[in-house]
């Protein structure tokens, strides 16, 4: 990692010149809440000027950018009896502007489980490899908890990470295109008050959690919580809609449905991505649903995340950015869920060893 | 036009259609008029046999019926029946055939109040708006206020081929939040994505208008959490039930009421 | 506007990629092809009931038809293109290099355009996948098979290896159960597998017609009828999710270690490559860790049986 400093003036040119240069996204206020509360997405930006900088947080994540809600994966040609498949593993590059640390830590774990497991995905690494994320660190918000989760900072997985100091902005480079493209500015070496800026704003952004989930042994406790009537409870509510899948950063399930076209000359198989809190999710041929009660799909989604699963070594998938909590009509929400699970059996789990986390 | 066409070097028939309306807009018979780009491939896969809107021949043999509309009049009831005969598939065709839809809000009044409104001192004969289903068995639903093109082309291909019919299970939600829309609960309102099948890719949230469910109720959908988010959020339970009656696809679910 | 100095070029994926971890498939010259299946035209189709059919493929590519390989108890993802794919287990012999044969029954979408398909006809496949039986390990033993139901389908790749390799084992029982007579599948091998190959076969079914001269009953009952020598013996269980319940905890009072007791299970499958999602169980994926587990891991599993 290189690190240089810029003047928030010379790096909105430096934005600018990438973002007329690319396709770019960055994130803009698309509404305004009931609450007066500005709301934000990454959306399409062509010049410096669209881009909200000091935006909080996005409603939903950059990983549709990465994993499209729906996408053709192949398509078949049909000739007579035989037919040709054509598979394309092709992407644009794009420029995503403005993600979080916690963003950035959701595609690290989205690199760990699609490209390091025994099948790797293509499709998912072309996109990555064609991709230019520039990071952006911020003041946490009320209900963020990526600290607990150990996401609120990031050493990998992008091109460039801003950290705001005031007039300038503290670059760490991790890529040679970043290094050259910011060739064509002004930056200088970190001076002594930079580094010391730096040290600042870190605390800052440490100290400014409001919400803390304990997540020691919280793999041990969802297992020995599996009958707990937690999930009944919160299951209750649960209205199986699949909100909180389709915003999170790191839940990359799917269904795959294949169709003809209308002229039966050819077939795709699409991709759609699924949510495991969906009734049919886990329904085989006839019938029988091997998850058939809102709390045992609910329960199944915190395994998934909080728990981990095998191919990943077991690393918990959640990286605390509580967009599923905040876009839950239900009002179910992962510190909310936690926090009355461990309340189940707090006095006799102190002594159980250490969490998982990744350090 | 000749009547097999090969697919693959398989021969295959092409789906003697007919199209009924009974109490409705039409706007549903258009749509498929509307294909515009796939209309052609489409039109390849069916022998018309009788379809107002598509062509002008009429005959009486065909094997699916697209039945569109409520069922409002006596002569409406026998003209049914008598198509429930012929056709070997009889599908539902559009909210109104699959759960009465906007139609039924007459239901709501008495009906002499509506005749003397509508059409002051005629004698005009109505029954209460009756769905498809209550009168006659259903081989398939095509739910949506209009339907969705591509659905029902999806759904004809599916006959063609011989293979399982099926509507998405999960609800607009889902297809809402695939658009990045910001959800209209958060802008104040009422919709009824959470609980409405999904299929039409949420075109009325994506255009900042509310769902108001013209697809029907979503699989095993949990109405009494619905209707408690409704409450807690403060919104008014008047507003609720003027949307979940609107196309009276609800039905069997507003006893829930706490 | 653009300025080219600033433009990001498109990058190809490439082999190197995925140099750190090259997926286990037979075609490793194309890694990067997990999306694609091998040809296969349908060689033979044979009607086993009014549910059944057994289908015999062959790789069309004379050259991946030599490389492909399989462990008995693993499955494919079979494609019918325009219908979609489905997870099947293999139930041939996996020292069959020719063709492949899948049991299959007739239940829901891709399942019912696989039997209105004629000879000649053709699908692709993908795989294989999962996990196996641990065939090796368990020579020098007693084997117990027990299958129910379509559980033979998965428990005939095992049974072809302990035919072929008879000298391997100690006592070789199976124990099969059908609903009825008529729908005991491959009966034509029984006499093989009895008289040639000294399997103990013991069949039942729990509703008897008039030419039946068998037992009638469920899959328990057939427990009395063989003594087993506990300490050496592997067991593979087989068959509706119902049954794994019953059948494992009678081996597990019996005696036989969990390690040694193991089950096919069966969830649903999108992919087969541990992206899906669909098939978890417990914390883990049936379609990269099993479908074959062995006891001990699915007492683990939370919700697995
Ligand atoms: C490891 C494994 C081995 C299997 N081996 C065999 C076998 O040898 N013979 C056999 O007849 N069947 C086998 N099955 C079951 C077979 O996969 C299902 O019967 C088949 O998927 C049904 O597909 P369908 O499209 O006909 O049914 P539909 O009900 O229309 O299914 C739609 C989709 O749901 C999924 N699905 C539905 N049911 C199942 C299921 N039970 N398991 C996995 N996915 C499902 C599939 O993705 C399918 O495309 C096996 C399943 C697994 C997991
Ligand atoms: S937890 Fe909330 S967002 Fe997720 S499916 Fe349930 S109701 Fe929808
Ligand atoms: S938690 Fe559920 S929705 Fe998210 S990736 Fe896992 S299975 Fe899918
Ligand atoms: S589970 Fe919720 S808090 Fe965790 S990463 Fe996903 S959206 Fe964020
Ligand atoms: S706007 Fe409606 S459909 Fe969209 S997420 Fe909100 S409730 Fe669901
Ligand atoms: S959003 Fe709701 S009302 Fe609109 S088309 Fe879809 S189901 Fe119908
Ligand atoms: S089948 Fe997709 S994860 Fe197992």
């Amino acid at each position: 990692m290189i690190y240089k400093v810029i003047s928030k003036k010379e790096f909105t040119g430096f934005v600018d010149a990438l973002v007329h240069s690319n396709r770019s996204f960055g994130p803009k206020q698309v509404a305004t809440d009931h609450r007066g509360n500005a709301v934000y997405q990454f959306q399409p930006v062509h010049s410096v000027a669209d881009i909200a900088f000091d935006y909080s947080a996005t409603a939903s994540s950059a990983k549709h950018f990465f994993l499209p809600f729906r996408e053709e994966l192949s398509h078949f040609h049909f000739h007579g009896n035989d037919w040709e498949q054509q598979i394309s593993y092709e992407a644009n590059p794009v420029v995503l502007i403005g993600l979080r640390a916690c963003d950035i830590s959701a595609l690290n774990i989205l690199d760990d489980v699609l490209l390091n497991g025994h099948f790797p995905s293509p499709g998912y690494l072309a996109r990555r490899k064609n991709s230019f994320v520039i990071g952006m660190d911020h003041l946490p918000l009320p209900d963020c908890f990526c600290k607990s989760m150990n996401h609120h900072t990031v050493t990998t997985g992008f091109n460039l990470f801003c950290s705001d100091i005031g007039d300038h902005y503290y670059l760490s480079i991790n890529s040679s295109k970043a290094f050259n493209f910011l060739r064509e500015f002004e930056t200088r070496e970190p001076n002594y008050d930079d580094n010391c800026m730096l040290v600042e704003r870190r605390k800052l952004i440490q100290n400014g959690f409001q919400t803390d989930i304990d997540v020691t042994a919280l793999p041990t406790i969802l297992d020995i919580e599996f009958d707990s009537p937690v999930w009944e409870k919160w299951g209750d509510k649960c209205l199986n809609c699949g909100t909180c899948a389709m915003v999170c950063p790191s839940c990359y399930c799917y269904s795959l449905t294949e169709s003809f076209d209308t002229n039966l000359n050819g077939a795709s198989r699409e991709k759609k991505l699924y949510s495991c809190n969906l009734v049919d999710f886990a329904v085989v041929a006839g019938g029988h649903n091997f998850r058939p009660k809102n709390g045992d799909r609910l329960k199944y989604r915190y395994y998934h995340q909080h728990r981990g699963f095998a191919e990943n070594a077991s690393q918990q998938i959640c990286v605390g950015c509580n967009r599923c909590g905040r876009a839950c009509l239900a009002g179910i929400n992962p510190k909310d869920v936690i926090n009355d699970l461990r309340m189940e059996k707090e006095s006799c789990m102190t002594c159980v060893s250490s969490s998982p986390r990744k350090i | 036009m000749e009547k097999t066409m090969t697919h693959k070097g398989v021969p295959f028939e092409r789906l003697k259609i007919a199209s009924f309306d009974f109490t409705c807009c039409e706007g549903c018979q258009l749509q498929l008029a509307n294909c515009e780009s796939s209309l052609p491939d489409f039109l390849g896969l069916l022998d018309v046999r009788n379809f107002r809107e598509i062509s002008s021949e009429r005959y009486d043999d065909y094997d699916i019926a697209l039945i569109e509309g409520s069922i409002s009049r006596q002569d409406e009831v026998e003209r049914l029946l008598k198509i429930r005969k012929q056709a070997k598939i009889l599908v539902a065709y559009g909210t109104c055939a699959c759960f009465g839809g906007v139609n039924s809000l007459k239901n709501r009044h008495p009906v002499e109040e509506l005749i003397d409104e509508v059409y002051p001192g005629m004698a005009i004969e109505t029954l209460p708006v009756r769905k498809i289903s209550d009168l006659v068995e259903v081989d398939l639903f095509i739910p949506g206020c209009p339907v969705d093109k591509r659905e029902v082309e999806r759904i004809v291909v599916s006959l063609v081929k011989g293979s399982l019919v099926t509507l998405p299970k999960y609800p607009v939600c889902v297809e809402c939040k695939a658009q990045l829309t910001t959800c209209l609960f958060e802008l104040g309102e009422i919709c009824l994505g959470p609980v409405t099948r999904a299929g039409c890719n949420a075109v009325c949230t994506s255009g900042k208008t509310p769902c108001l469910g013209c697809r029907g109720p979503a699989e095993e959908i949990n109405m009494a959490a619905f209707l408690a988010l409704v409450k807690e959020r403060g919104l008014s339970l008047d507003d609720l039930h003027e949307k979940l009656a609107f196309y009276n696809a609800f039905e069997p679910f507003l006893n829930h009421e706490a | 506007m653009h300025d080219l100095r600033f433009v990001i070029p498109p990058q190809d994926i490439n082999r190197e990629d995925f140099a750190s971890s090259v997926p286990d498939f037979n075609r490793r010259s194309e890694i990067m092809r997990t999306d694609f299946g091998y040809k296969c035209m349908v060689s033979n189709i044979v009607r086993l009931t009014e549910q059944e059919k057994l289908f015999q493929l062959r790789i069309i590519d004379p050259v991946e038809r030599a490389l492909f390989r399989f462990k008995p108890g693993q499955f494919l993802m079979l494609e019918v293109p325009g219908y979609g794919d489905v997870p099947i287990s293999i139930s041939s012999s996996s020292s069959n290099h020719e063709f492949l044969e899948l049991c299959i029954r007739k239940v829901g979408h891709v399942t019912s355009a696989l039997f209105s398909i004629k000879e000649g006809a053709r699908v692709a496949i993908r795989g294989p996948f999962g996990s196996a039986f641990p065939m090796d390990e368990m020579a020098g033993h007693n084997i117990l098979l027990i299958a129910g139901g379509l559980g033979i389908a998965p428990l005939r790749a095992p049974l072809y290896w302990l035919n072929e390799h008879r000298d391997r084992f100690l006592d070789v029982h199976l124990l099969y159960g059908a609903k009825e007579p008529s729908q005991l599948l491959f009966t034509w091998q029984f006499d093989e597998w009895k008289m040639i190959n000294h399997i103990n076969l013991h069949t039942i079914v729990e509703r008897a017609d008039p030419q039946w001269l068998g037992k009638k009953g469920m899959i328990t009952d057939l427990f009395n009828d063989i003594t087993i020598a506990t300490a050496t013996t592997y067991a593979i269980v087989c068959g509706p999710p119902v049954m794994f319940k019953i059948v494992c905890s009678w081996l597990d009072r019996l005696g036989i270690p969990m390690n040694r007791m193991f089950v096919s299970l069966e969830r649903r499958m999108h992919c087969g490559m541990g992206k899906c999602c669909r098939c978890m169980v417990g914390s883990t994926f049936t379609c990269i860790d099993g479908p074959v587990f062995d006891y001990w891991s699915v007492m683990n599993l939370k919700e697995a049986i």
